[in-house]
């Protein structure tokens, strides 16, 4: 069966006075039915940019260089998402594709009410005003919320309950694919467990696919079923969580899996030296100038993301049979 | 546990909102005594300011009756009228005592501010009475049609940021904003007024008509009401356009906006309900802070367009050092300026749900 969502050759950059800077390098990925699909890399890795051109909401000065993006729904009807009209964008949007961005604490209008802010997406996607707020209220059950928060203003709400509103907000017209965002970044521990266990039951009960995105690998550990792991803008590993946890095949996800705090709170490896930013993506292996097991071709020739088997895909000279006999 | 959890947060958001309304409530109240207190320091700065202003106003009224009658009387006939109507004007008295009586004869004797120079014996408060519509109307109106216009226009160049047309209008918007509104004045009186005679120029009606309710009177009144408001209009809301633009900019790069396109919002119902409704919160402060600083460009107004408003009756006040009529001038402008603010600052708590005003 196809994938869900076929990303093939994305590229997005940043315009600039007189050339684009590329931020996400030729992403290529299937997001599967079902799945919760977490997406790691650190800060300024081009995460939320991948997000946001998935969801097509890209502003200047970023803008989208190349690839096709294709949405395979269940009742067999497939979409190309770079290719929609505005039109059938704002339709396809929160029916089928919804979106928790980063920064949700301020993604809701403060001079509104939470249910008016609920219920306007739905009621312009055909529903009466009624089967609207009966939608909501449902969907703030998902998350633990009581009716009556719809009467409320945002500033009303803690941190925790606005996310949720989000959350609940985004899933009130049970879309295909979730597209999330750095959802707990803000919050307290707590807070953000019991949200992470709230979104799985989400998926389990509405059968929805999530790609959640984070710089936190212990909440890819906790709640995706498969992980790719991004590095200066290029998937540098894609795989199932386990395996990857167990035996991590790129340098890069070495030290991301090394430096999770363990149960005493210690940093066992870290990962020496900076995320490049844009402007200076290093030639050849965009990791080489930190990774520890840097070789020969690493700083000129660029390693493709190739499959390892069982589901597994590295984008790593060490992986790549050619390059190592030649070595 | 997290159903314990929630019942919690549930119960704070309704202290939190009862909590607002009350704060809201203090902050009327506050507001209330601000208004007051500003009005008291107005009336006493101008009272002190304005027989500080050299020229005694018996030499000048003495003057003018010699002038008027083209005879001069003896120095005890010119000692005995000064020191009549010293008295009459309540002006035979110590600076410190002349205001307490200024204060007690205006608050407790049914704003009693004396009689006036300019219209002998005509009461100062009359006289104020009679201008003032010309001064209102053409003040009001213009300034809120200004915010109409400019808070529109704004909008719709914000939303459109990135089209030429909006960057034209921003340029246009600035130049005319830094123009002075005597200039446009002059500019709308020579031109459209003279040289091309497409409307009238100077009056507050064509001089051969009567004030009455038909419609040749009325519709003379438009027509020389068009150029004084257009003059205000322009300067001002240019002002309000570009303010307006700079908030939507800045509406239109919040999180909220973003969410809302993602929900899959019609543009039009983002436009209206996430990105120009938030910035006209602001927007409405705009107008509360401009009515006070546009007040003095209408008075050069009535005086280049010869209205018989409060601007003129202050220069002519100003020419006989008639403080009694100048200080109503200025009590009633303060007092229509503060009370416009006022509504404006009431009004924000019913558009803005977050306001709150800490002690
Ligand atoms: N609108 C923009 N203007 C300027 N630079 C941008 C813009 N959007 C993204 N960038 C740059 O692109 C790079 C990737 O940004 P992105 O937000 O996608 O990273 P991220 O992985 O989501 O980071 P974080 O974990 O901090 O959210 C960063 O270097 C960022 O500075
Ligand atoms: S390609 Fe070379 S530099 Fe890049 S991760 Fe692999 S070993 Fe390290
Ligand atoms: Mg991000």
């Amino acid at each position: 069966m196809a994938a869900l969502l076929e990303i093939r050759g994305l590229s997005a950059g940043l315009q600039g006075r007189r050339s684009v800077t590329q931020v996400v390098s030729n992403v290529d990925l299937d997001v599967q039915s079902g799945e919760i699909l977490g997406v790691v890399g650190e800060s300024g890795c081009g995460k939320s940019t991948l997000a946001t051109a998935i969801m097509r909401l890209l502003t200047p000065p970023q803008v989208l260089q190349s690839g096709t993006m294709t949405m395979n729904l269940k009742d067999g009807s497939a979409y190309e998402l770079l290719r929609l009209s505005p039109r059938a964008l704002r339709e396809l949007r929160w029916r089928h594709l919804s979106y928790i961005p980063q920064g949700s604490m301020n993604s809701l209008n403060p001079v509104l009410r939470v249910g008016r802010q609920m219920t306007d997406t739905l009621i312009q996607h055909g529903l009466s005003q009624a089967e609207a707020h009966e939608r909501s209220v449902a969907a703030l059950q998902l998350v633990n919320l009581e009716p009556r928060l719809l009467e409320s203003y945002p500033h009303e709400l803690s941190g925790g309950m606005r996310q949720r509103v989000i959350i609940a907000a985004a899933v009130s017209m049970r879309p295909a694919l979730i597209v999330a965002d750095e959802l707990t970044t803000a919050l307290d521990v707590v807070t953000q467990r019991q949200i992470l266990q709230e979104l799985t039951n989400i998926r389990d009960e509405l059968g929805a696919t999530i790609i959640l995105i984070t710089h936190d690998m212990g909440v890819v550990a906790q709640i995706a079923d498969r992980v790719a792991v991004m590095y200066a803008g290029k998937i540098a590993e894609l795989g199932a969580v386990n395996g990857i946890f167990e035996a991590p095949l790129h340098p890069y996800s070495q030290g991301l899996i090394g430096s999770i705090p363990r149960e005493s709170g210690q940093r066992i490896v870290g990962l020496p030296g900076e995320a490049p930013s844009p402007w200076n993506y290093p030639t050849g292996c965009r990791f080489h100038p930190r990774c520890p097991k840097v070789f020969d071709p690493c700083s000129e020739y660029e390693p493709g993301l190739r499959t390892q088997g069982s589901g597994r895909w590295a984008a790593c000279h060490l992986y790549d049979a050619e390059v190592v006999s030649d070595a | 546990m997290t159903a314990n959890a929630d019942a919690r947060a549930g119960e704070s958001a309704t202290e939190r909102q009862d909590a607002g309304r009350r704060e809201v409530f203090q902050y009327a109240v506050r507001r209330f005594g601000v208004y007051l207190f500003t009005l008291w320091a107005a009336i006493t700065v101008a009272f002190f300011i304005f027989r500080l202003v050299p020229g005694d106003p018996m030499n000048i009224l003495l003057g003018n009756l010699t002038r008027a009658e083209g005879r001069q009387r003896d120095a005890e006939a010119q000692e005995a009228i000064i020191a009549h109507y010293r008295q009459i004007f309540g002006m035979d008295e110590p600076l410190p005592a002349q205001y307490i009586n200024y204060l007690r004869k205006a608050i407790l004797g049914g704003l009693d501010l004396g009689p006036s120079f300019v219209e002998y014996p005509a009461q100062t408060k009359d006289l104020v009475f009679r201008r003032m519509p010309w001064t209102i109307g053409i003040f009001t109106t213009s300034v809120l049609l200004a915010w109409i216009v400019g808070t529109g226009l704004g909008a719709l160049i914000g939303w459109l940021q990135r089209s030429r047309l909006s960057q034209l209008a921003v340029v246009i918007s600035t130049l005319l904003q830094i123009t002075p509104v005597y200039l446009v004045a002059l500019g709308l009186i020579i031109y459209v007024g003279y040289t091309w005679r497409l409307l009238p120029a100077g009056g507050p009606y064509a001089r051969h008509l009567q004030p009455e309710w038909t419609w040749e009177f009325i519709s003379s009144l438009l027509t020389h009401a068009i150029l004084p408001m257009l003059s205000n209009m322009i300067v001002i809301g240019a002002g309000f356009t570009l303010g307006m633009r700079a908030l939507m900019i800045s509406v239109l790069g919040e999180d909220y906006l973003t969410f809302a396109r993602a929900k899959g919002l019609s543009p039009f119902t983002v436009l209206k309900d996430y990105a120009f409704r938030n910035a006209l919160i602001p927007q409405v402060t705009a107008l509360a802070i401009i009515v006070g600083a546009t007040l003095n460009g209408t008075f050069i107004i009535e005086v280049l367009f010869q209205l018989p408003g409060l601007g003129t009756l202050f220069v002519q006040a100003m020419g006989l050092r008639d403080f009694n009529t100048m200080q109503a001038v200025v009590l009633f402008s303060i007092f229509a300026v503060l009370t416009l603010t006022l509504i404006v600052d009431l009004a924000l708590p019913l558009l803005d749900p977050r306001i709150r005003r800490t002690a």
